[in-house]
């Protein structure tokens, strides 16, 4: 029973916590330019994201080897130093981005200056990881992004044409550049490499052993589906109420207007703070997903379990990558800008983080029993076809699009 | 180093001239349909506040934002040099963005205003019809 209700908080944990400023800025600038039609790119990218979660977790929890581990071991030094360099430059950006989103949000709730909440919000992270174990900075953000369900009743509320969110999850091509381009940014939002880092980490932060294999499976699958469904439903009620006004969200605050006008000021704020649960904990998982790379990389003692004093290099690395994010913010770049570069430069980083993951998941000699299946295998290799081929397009269709701006 | 200082005032004048260049009738189209957008964004807001639905820090900080961005949008259309034949359009065009940076101050000094709500959310419906008209002037679809 005990072991039961831990999956299920740990589903809960995922389904909350799936969510960054990424997935919500691209899902609901897709609703609104192109209606229900990027559905199916949605739940591609979740699936995409449950296969690799699914191998890192079980790579993590059967040979004790996190991801930049295995790039280091399966790419060699100098490729890997590539890699590490690409997924830094992507983590910061991406810290960045969440900093700023948080930001946001909180200038939506409070009467104050942007600068001002940029600081406090990276106090606020410092401060949630300094004070919180590992698993409860997973529960206090999964639980509070459950929020964000209050889209699913959007939904419901909206109560749309049926059949034309149904065909959403039909490929279809239109044809336009911009088209393309939310394609790449809606698949590459749900794949953004941070998240694999983190939760292979997070599986050795835990001490995960071949016992925690089915644990694994469910949270990845059923956690990252449950997931998609949220991100499915800010492109629907997008799709709904900004598509025919012609409404282009450009900012965070846009994002909650659906469930403002379907349930009030309790939609609004229901809206918000999942919004700034889900943004807050992914910058969590992304400012530590870049330290975890640097130390693993160069075989620092790392990890939250072992403390500041245990692992002092990964600390201060730690620090230093939050205090760039928030310099950039500050700089008075828009937040959503970064979101949308960060994510398009994320997708060129993603073969090197996933090529070597499907490596050694399938290389009996490490894995043994557990070696990737058939479907593993075979769903692995496919996806990595499609990174590879959208790791060519991205930044082409970002200069091509304005970045995205048509 | 005078070729030097030659070459740079050269890319200076090209620079100044490029961005000068006159503003087409697809430029001010995607303008106008971005002020389109600009006010069907207000229109929501504004309902949240005659619903009295909504929170007012939130309304405030976002009609700051659009209304920021209609104002933007009505300086760069004043300052562009029209292309032939767009000239009534343009001078409409920015006659509306001013109307919406207007109806958008108006949220931010009442955010918790019913009454001033109503009205600002008509006036916004009537500037966003205002600005598709234009739209579609444009795009001869009228």
């Amino acid at each position: 029973m005990k072991a039961i209700l831990k999956i299920a908080l740990g589903i809960i944990a995922g389904l909350g916590g799936f969510l960054d400023i990424g997935d919500i800025v691209f899902n609901t600038q897709a609703g609104a330019l192109f209606r229900y039609d990027l559905l199916w790119a949605v739940a591609l990218g979740t699936l995409g994201i449950a296969v690799y979660a699914e191998m890192c977790g079980r790579v993590a929890a059967v040979t004790q080897r996190p991801v930049f581990d295995v790039i280091r071991m399966r790419l060699g030094f100098g490729p890997g130093l590539v890699a590490l360099i690409a997924s830094t430059l992507v983590n910061v950006l991406t810290v960045a981005a969440e900093l700023g989103g948080l930001a946001i949000v909180l200038t939506l709730l409070f009467d104050a200056a942007f600068s001002l909440f940029v600081v406090l919000a990276a106090a606020g992270i410092v401060i949630a990881a300094a004070l919180l174990p590992f698993g409860g900075i997973e529960r206090l953000f999964g639980y509070g992004g459950l929020m964000m369900v209050v889209f699913v009743a959007v939904i419901f509320h909206q109560d749309p044409d049926w059949s034309a969110v149904g065909n959403g999850f039909i490929p279809s091509f239109s044809g336009s550049t911009l088209y393309f381009y939310f394609v790449v940014g809606v698949f590459a939002a749900a794949l953004m490499p941070y998240e694999v880092h983190f939760y292979s980490s997070g599986a050795i932060e835990e001490r995960w052993t071949t016992k925690n294999l089915k644990e694994n499976r469910l949270n990845a699958i059923v956690g990252y589906a449950l997931g998609g469904i949220l991100a499915c439903a800010l492109v629907v009620v997008s799709g709904y109420l900004f598509h025919p006004l012609g409404v282009e969200p450009g900012d965070l605050g846009t994002t909650a207007l659906p469930a403002q006008g379907a349930f009030g000021e309790t939609g609004l704020l229901l809206a918000l703070g999942g919004i700034l649960f889900c943004v807050g904990g992914a910058a969590i998982d992304s400012s530590f997903a870049a330290s975890y790379n640097l130390a693993q990389f160069l075989g620092w003692e790392w990890g939250r379990y072992r403390g500041p004093e245990k692992a002092p290099r990964f600390t201060a690395s730690w620090l230093l990558f939050l205090f760039l994010a928030m310099v950039i913010v500050l700089t008075g770049i828009n937040p959503v800008e970064i979101t949308e570069y960060s994510v398009v430069f994320a997708v060129v980083a993603l073969p090197m983080t996933y090529l070597p993951i499907l490596m050694i998941a399938g290389d009996h000699s490490f894995m043994g029993e557990h070696v990737n299946g058939r479907i593993s295998s075979l769903l692995g290799w496919l996806y990595f076809a499609l990174i590879v081929v959208l790791a060519i397009v991205a930044v082409p269709l970002l200069l091509a699009t304005n970045g995205g701006g048509g | 180093m005078r070729a030097l200082s030659v070459c740079a005032s050269c890319v200076v004048l090209v620079a100044v001239v490029c961005g000068c260049g006159d503003l087409s009738r697809e430029e001010l189209g995607r303008g106008v349909e971005s002020l389109s957008a600009i006010a069907a964004q207000g229109e929501l807001i504004a309902n949240g506040v005659a619903r009295d639905a909504t929170k007012s820090t939130y309304t405030r900080t976002m009609s700051k934002t659009l209304g920021g961005e209609a104002e933007h949008e009505a300086e760069k259309l004043a300052d562009a040099e029209p292309e032939g034949g767009v000239a009534p359009e343009r001078h409409a065009a920015v006659l509306v963005a001013e109307e919406i940076a207007e109806l958008y101050s108006q949220l931010q000094v009442f955010p918790g205003d019913e009454r001033h709500g109503a009205v600002v959310q008509k006036h916004m419906e009537e500037a966003k019809e205002q600005a598709d008209a234009i739209a579609e002037r444009l795009s001869g679809k009228r």
